[in-house]
């Protein structure tokens, strides 16, 4: 029922956006528009002509490509091996590979040793070299680094040039109103708005997103006039000289309390290892870690989670116990507490929980396996355990990957708190348009050392991008 | 070292490369490693008739191995390797008492065909009833064994002479084992494994929503892996038929073959999680696991300290090929 009745005509070389809170049925219809789903009601029309979409294959040879966030490639097998199981010319693809500016992609690589971004890009390309009538694009540029991003867009530009049309779906309206020729806006499995780019904002896109909720969650998107809450004195966490001999070299850094402080960079600039090292899933070669005043040197998660230093990583799966109910999933890290004999005490669990799940106001229709919970909510779980478990540093890596613009403000909102109640929150995000929503200082990592350093009413995108593809010495010395 | 693991893979790419293209020739190393330990613990020198017996000997377990390494890459396993090797032992033995060695040909033809068509039924019943392979294959292993019980109640049954030189070579002739064991290979593996379903198979077991997405036919590929499936243990149950010259229903005999399927596959490459692996990795594994008793024999230690050598070995290999890709990963 994530779909109730959603009207939607693509034209031919037309790029459509589709937006739409989290589960108000995107990825649903992707589904059935791919051949994964079938339709309880309704007819797809492809060129005039109703096709009844029997499976990916077949939705494919009637002129229906989806790329979707997790690229359909089989990891043991090679790129020329899934080429194959898609029936895909080879020759077609290397054009196409040629186009999007990837160079070097070896055919015999098995396709998990690359990565993802990559991956994806090598999605597109194979979905692009069955000339599709229709591409259906789903959060495609979601943690793609910028360099990539562009490419995407100018193929998708190309696409409409060659008389294809294009299905986008992402949650970033900017690049939205950018990119698309319409815009429809879904709500609760219905379309509730369309309209051309040249006509309406993105403000439109958003207030017909959240309906009448619209003026409760959009709030002014500069904030300019935030406090920050940074305390004087002993930092939270101060990095000195880090370094693992290979992708992180000579980070330092000071994160004070009540800080919230943001990172961000291109994809693979040693920010997946940076995280891992601090909190204690990787080891360090080099530098010192300082924890509240005392140095870290943990060897395992758990000793860096008990200084107080806790990661929610960018993978919601890898946090939660997908099957465990929300409760679980909220208390588990409370579990770690230091009177770990005996009973667990039910009565402080459940009222912490309930603390938890109001506070971050948490649906709680599919309590009962976290798996079957959104995307958004997900990510509030993974959140909500640490302030049910206590911590002093949140790590949060791309807290809001893939998650609609409420629950986004939603999260800055929990950091902004958080921060004013001492807690220090370190961030890394992909998506530099947010680091001054959510972020008081924010660092540009390139190549893996710090490049830039910024405060936030400084950090507009174009300041981040150029830092973030190396050009920071400049700005910096001047 | 794993923030997210869709960009950080387990394996980088140099090191992912050899871990998952050779993970097959730590069963080979091992392989030689042991004929040497079993060259210098023997009075006799390795030769034609030692490597006829190994052959000869090996060769039932030797195609079961491929078998359940077929379905494992296809991400399933099945617990009936044994049963089906049983089933056809006792078909064959029961049918082929008295014939000439152009009878017991048409009666292993037969049996083939059986056991073919048993294996693509059971693909068909995992993938139509969405039940777990392990569950379906575990009934399948009763019902086979039962239906072992059906054709011959005890031990008994025969076989031409000619058959068994034709399967087994005799005295020190040990090409006809050779060939016997290399034939499905290169018949129906190799082919498989080059076309568009050899690779879904593989797909299906490395990512099975991928596999989806990409085009591939779940109920087809599972079906064209348990009937592969089936066709091997057919040829066990042959091979069999011929180095015992008889056939036996009883049930330890297929639960002890079916273990040490799934202990051959491991030694032998094939990743239990699926999409990895080969069909040569396992038959080095099976040798290897015949050699470990008789180096202990020769050494003069009671036999029964190979079953205990063998399992250590299993769980020292493949923990040794672990600590290996994990160095590998950490200093890439």
């Amino acid at each position: 029922m994530a779909l109730r009745s959603v009207d939607l005509a693509v034209e031919r070389g037309e790029i459509h956006g589709l937006v739409g809170a989290n589960g108000a049925g995107k990825s649903t219809l992707v589904k059935i528009l791919s051949g994964v789903l079938g339709p309880d009601a309704g007819v797809v029309e492809v060129a005039g002509r109703a096709v009844k979409l029997r499976s990916p294959a077949h939705a494919r040879a009637s002129g229906l490509a989806p790329v979707f966030q997790d690229p359909a490639f089989a990891p043991d097998l090679t790129v020329a091996e899934n080429l194959r199981l898609t029936g895909t010319d080879q020759g077609a693809f290397r054009r196409r590979v040629g186009e999007l500016g990837l160079d070097g992609v070896e055919l015999g690589e098995p396709a998990g040793s690359l990565p993802l971004p990559l991956l994806r890009m090598l999605d597109l390309a194979r979905v692009l070299a069955h000339d599709p009538a229709l591409l259906l694009l789903d959060e495609i540029t979601a943690a793609l680094p910028a360099d990539y991003a562009d490419r995407v867009f100018a193929a998708i530009r190309q696409a409409r040039e060659e008389g294809r049309s294009v299905l986008f779906i992402s949650h970033r309206l900017l690049e939205v109103q950018e990119i698309c020729d319409r815009v429809t806006v879904l709500r609760d499995g219905r379309n509730v708005d369309t309209y051309r780019t040249t006509e309406g904002k993105e403000q439109r896109i958003v207030a017909s997103m959240l309906g009448e909720r619209a003026a409760l969650a959009v709030t002014d998107p500069q904030r300019a006039a935030r406090t920050s809450h940074a305390q004087p004195g002993e930092p939270a966490l101060r990095v000195r000289g880090l370094s693992d001999g290979h992708r992180v070299r000579d980070v330092s850094l000071s994160l004070a309390r009540g800080e919230v402080l943001g990172i961000t960079g291109l994809e693979g600039q040693g920010q997946d290892e940076l995280f891992a090292i601090l909190a204690g899933d990787r080891r360090a070669s080099g530098g010192e870690i300082v924890a509240d005043g005392r140095r870290l040197a943990a060897r395992h998660p758990h000793d860096a989670i008990r200084r107080g230093l806790t990661l929610v990583p960018s993978d919601r799966w890898q946090a939660l116990l997908p099957q465990r109910s929300v409760r679980e999933n909220l208390a588990i890290a409370h579990y770690n507490a230091p009177a770990g004999w005996g009973w667990i005490n039910l009565d402080r669990e459940r009222r912490q929980v309930a603390e938890a799940i109001g506070r971050l106001s948490i649906d709680t229709r599919a309590q009962a396996q976290a798996r079957r919970l959104s995307g958004g909510n997900q990510q509030k779980v993974a959140i909500g355990r640490w302030l049910v478990g206590g911590f002093t540093t949140l790590l949060c890596f791309d807290p809001t990957r893939g998650i609609d613009v409420g629950t986004k403000h939603q999260i800055y909102d929990l950091f902004r708190e958080l921060a004013a109640a001492g807690r220090s929150v370190l961030m890394f995000t992909s998506e530099l348009r947010e680091v001054p929503l959510a972020c008081d200082r924010v660092l540009v990592l390139y190549d893996g050392r710090i490049v830039a350093e910024l405060a936030a009413a400084d950090a507009d995108e174009a300041t981040l991008l150029g830092a973030a593809h190396g050009l920071a010495e400049a700005l910096t010395e001047s | 070292m794993a923030i997210a693991p869709a960009t950080t893979r387990p394996f980088g790419p140099a090191a992912g490369r050899l871990a998952r293209r050779h993970a097959w020739t730590g069963a080979v190393v091992l392989f030689f490693v042991l004929l040497l330990a079993w060259n210098a613990s023997q009075t006799r020198n390795f030769g034609a008739f030692e490597i006829q017996t190994l052959l000869a000997s090996t060769l039932p377990l030797a195609y079961l191995a491929m078998a359940q390494s077929v379905v494992v890459i296809g991400g399933g396993i099945d617990l009936s390797v044994g049963a089906m090797l049983v089933l056809v032992n006792c078909l064959s033995a029961r049918f082929m008492e008295g014939t000439d060695l152009g009878g017991s040909l048409l009666v292993a033809a037969g049996c083939l065909a059986v056991a073919t068509a048993l294996g693509a039924l059971t693909g068909l019943v995992i993938t139509v009833s969405r039940i777990p392979d392990i569950i379906v294959t575990l009934a399948a292993s009763f019902v086979w064994g039962g239906a072992a019980l059906f054709v011959l109640h005890t031990p008994g049954g025969g076989t031409s002479t000619g058959f068994q030189a034709l399967v087994l070579g005799s005295g020190s002739a040990w090409w006809p084992a050779l060939l016997c064991l290399l034939a499905p290979l290169l018949l129906v593996w190799v082919p498989l494994r080059r076309s568009r379903t050899g690779i879904a198979v593989y797909a299906l077991g490395s990512d099975r929503n991928a596999a989806y997405l990409s085009g591939v036919d779940p109920l087809r590929t599972r079906v064209v892996a348990y009937a592969v499936d089936g066709l091997l243990c057919g040829l066990a149950g042959l091979a069999t038929t011929a180095f015992t010259a008889g056939g036996s229903p009883q049930s330890t005999i297929a639960m002890n073959a079916t273990l040490n399927s799934v202990a051959a596959i491991v030694l032998g490459g094939v990743a239990l999680s699926g999409g990895v692996g080969g069909l040569i990795g396992p038959v080095f594994a099976v040798w290897s696991l015949y050699l470990i008793p008789n180096i202990m024999l020769g050494l003069g230690v009671d036999p029964s300290y190979g079953e205990v050598v063998k399992g250590v070995v299993v769980v020292l290999v493949v923990m040794a090929g672990g600590l290996l890709r994990a160095r590998r990963t950490r200093a890439p």
